[in-house]
């Protein structure tokens, strides 16, 4: 089986294959005594723990773990892995990494689809079982949807490690709408069917999916979207220390927060165990909105 | 900043002096062009083909030149606080984004040049998650276009990737990433083409190739003879702007003509048995980018301890990252320059294959390695090749500064570091 660790990757290819191992597990909370050893502070914290898990040989089940170039850390700890591997420091699975293009340009997306077929080669998937992954893919209900009824609270920013700040929101009285690092690695962006093409199509998909450290989405139409669909009454704009992508974008969203006249909380350059009292700045925050 | 910040470095080299005052006057004339005369002009970032730009006689203005411009004139905190009282939070990385804190920063009257006018494209390799925001945010505030161009990934990885580049890099950097820059790099032209009405000449590209060959072969030269002399005629301090100058102006006349005078130099004082210091003791490695800010800090100890640094990436880098047979191929050849400049100084197993060969063939006694805090790119491979080096039997101390944030520099406590550490490792 492959596992994977990172977003924007073919999870129908590696269906199609029978070979989908799921996000690759992980305990937030343990500590990386280790890891520190290989990995520069600016690793999202989620690294530390992925190699301190390989490490106790932990993953050894799995046959590889697919990394991807679409987010530097998961891209970097691929070439980290393969190396300490090399040097005899690490065993356990293979580490792979998917390339990945994002620049809204053809000869990136004409590279997808090569990277793709490789794959399918590589993997035995042929057209017609990839086309009926992509249908079931589809199908899929959207996993960061609201459960619950009453007001939402959108939770957005970077990848949380867990529910525990969605159960802050919760305990404040509101629905949270929010996304876990595995749902963001195990997000999928809608696939046409039925072209004829399936790997063209996924390719397109990829090359699209507007989530993700490289997407060339525009961050500040992305949170009016998820605000519009979320039917948010309060916003949670959450950003961790290591986060070197949504930092850049915090100006224009506080903009489209701002216009868009809701109750907003901006949480900037916070812990990613949320032990810097984030939970309880969100239940003071949601009281007032509740107020 | 430290008061002693900015300490000035000595020259030993005549030509060094002939290197920065033709930098300065390469200034001004790219300020005329660029500011006054408003030529189409590029910037760009420093791992992108500037090639294509000379061979159309583009003005390009590098991220990374401008930083270490600005930061030189003492203006890094006084423009990152200003991006920070823009709403951008202070941990944001501070190698590629001074020039955006510049252009935010909105002061003419302290900017460089008044500050930067429209450039008709701008382009990066996105090596990193933060670099397409920089550059796509920068180009918002300049009315520009960005042009970014892709880091594929590199599964075909060879250690010794140094010793066959220059023959075998069509294997060594991988095929399918040859072919996607060459692809991405006739995207470029075509917009250069379209957006400035001039028109790239295959001719006079492919002999900027060979002149590019023949420049670096005298710096890599150099660099062979500087590993083998003991003691080192010339400090770091004195390597770097001797190769990284004619650097931006590859392939030129006068690059290639003074890349021949600083090897001429170098024998010399290798012949006459000059040293930097007039007591080597130790040879030091440098790994990391410039202090651009406090030059001096490099030869701060070499009479009281006779430590010299000796290596930094910039000069040895010449041979295996620029010289390439070119095969009637060029557009290739230059593909597979620009498609591993980064990744083989920031990732496993290139950055730490090499630098431990190097270590080796320099005769190294310890090296010192730089960690800026906010910057995973300049960060990245530190520690595995801090890994490598100490297992090869080489010392290595780890700093965490900035090489453009002067704030957090201060050359007196960064100077005592090493000498704690040179003392504490018995070397000194």
């Amino acid at each position: 089986m492959i596992a994977i660790a990172g977003p924007n990757l073919p999870h129908q290819l590696l269906h199609a294959a029978g070979r989908h191992g799921g996000a690759l597990p992980l305990t937030p909370d343990r500590d990386c005594p280790r890891a520190g050893q290989w990995l520069e502070s600016k690793f999202q914290p989620w690294a530390p723990r992925v190699l301190e898990h390989w490490l106790d040989g932990d993953y050894d089940h799995f046959d590889a773990v697919m990394f991807s170039r679409a987010d530097d850390s998961s891209q970097r700890l691929y070439y980290y892995l393969c190396e300490m591997q090399r040097a005899g420091q690490v065993g356990g699975p293979e580490p792979l990494v998917f390339d990945v293009a994002k620049i809204p340009r053809q000869s990136s997306l004409v590279h997808v689809a090569e990277k793709l077929r490789a794959l399918a080669d590589q993997l035995s998937v042929d057209e017609s079982a990839l086309e009926a992954a992509i249908r079931q893919g589809n199908a899929a209900s959207d996993t960061s949807a609201p459960v619950g009824t009453g007001p939402t609270c959108l939770v957005t920013g970077s990848p949380m490690p867990d529910a525990r700040l969605l159960e802050a929101v919760e305990q404040g009285g509101f629905v949270p709408v929010g996304q876990t690092l595995e749902q963001s690695w195990l997000a999928t962006a809608p696939v046409e069917e039925g072209t004829g093409d399936p790997v063209a199509a996924l390719a397109r998909a990829l090359h699209e999916q507007d989530s993700g450290p490289r997407s060339f989405a525009e961050p500040s139409g992305r949170l009016r979207r998820q605000i519009a669909e979320s039917a948010a009454r309060a916003v949670i704009v959450w950003h961790i220390e290591e986060d070197e992508v949504r930092t850049w974008q915090l100006p224009s969203l506080r903009a489209v927060l701002q216009q868009s006249g809701l109750p907003h909380l901006v949480l900037s350059r916070r812990d990613w165990l949320a032990g810097d009292g984030a939970a309880i700045e969100i239940a003071a925050f949601l009281e007032g909105v509740s107020a | 900043m430290s008061a002693s910040a900015n300490q000035r470095s000595r020259k030993a080299l005549a030509c060094t002096q002939r290197a920065t005052a033709f930098q300065r006057e390469f200034g001004k004339e790219l300020r005329r062009r660029v500011v006054e005369d408003r030529e189409p002009y590029a910037i760009v970032q420093a791992d992108t083909p500037h090639e294509l730009f000379h061979a159309m006689d583009i003005p390009i203005i590098t991220n990374q030149w401008w930083s270490a411009y600005i930061s030189a004139k003492q203006l890094s905190t006084r423009y990152f606080d200003a991006m920070v009282a823009k709403g951008y939070p202070a941990n944001s990385c501070k190698y590629c984004s001074l020039g955006l804190a510049c252009t935010l920063a909105d002061e003419p009257e302290t900017a460089p040049w008044g500050g930067l006018p429209k450039p008709t494209v701008m382009v990066a390799r996105l090596t990193c998650d933060c670099i397409q925001q920089v550059f796509g945010q920068w180009s918002q505030a300049l009315g520009s276009e960005f042009f970014p161009m892709e880091a594929p990934a590199w599964t075909d990885k060879d250690p010794q990737w140094f010793a066959n580049s220059r023959s075998e890099w069509e294997r060594v950097y991988q095929p399918d990433r040859i072919q996607h820059m060459v692809r991405e790099m006739a995207d470029l032209i075509a917009l250069l083409e379209n957006r400035t009405g001039r028109t790239f000449d295959e001719a006079k590209f492919h002999h900027l190739m060979e002149q590019i060959n023949v420049q670096e072969g005298y710096i890599w030269e150099a660099a062979q003879a500087i590993g083998d002399a003991r003691p080192c005629p010339v400090s770091i301090a004195e390597q770097m702007p001797n190769t990284m100058i004619p650097q931006w102006h590859r392939g030129s006349d006068w690059a290639v003509a003074h890349a021949k005078e600083f090897r001429d130099e170098v024998m010399g004082l290798i012949a006459s048995g000059h040293g930097a210091s007039s007591n080597e003791k130790l040879r030091l490695m440098w790994i990391g980018a410039g202090v651009w800010h406090d030059p001096g800090f490099y030869q701060a100890l070499e009479e009281t301890l006779g430590a010299v640094f000796v290596w930094s990436m910039y000069m040895p880098f010449a041979g295996p990252a620029y010289i390439r047979d070119l095969k009637d191929k060029p557009m290739e050849a230059l593909a597979s320059r620009i498609a591993s400049m980064n990744e083989t100084l920031h990732l496993p197993p290139w950055m730490n294959s090499w630098m431990v060969s190097e270590a080796q063939r320099c005769g190294i006694d310890a090296a010192v390695v730089l960690l800026p805090p906010d910057n995973r790119l300049s960060q990245s491979g530190t520690k595995a090749t801090t890994a490598s080096l100490r297992a090869a039997g080489v010392p290595v101390l780890m700093i965490d500064a900035d090489m453009v944030d002067a704030k957090v520099w201060d050359h007196d406590r960064m100077v005592g570091m090493v000498d704690s550490f040179l003392r504490e490792e018995g070397l000194a």
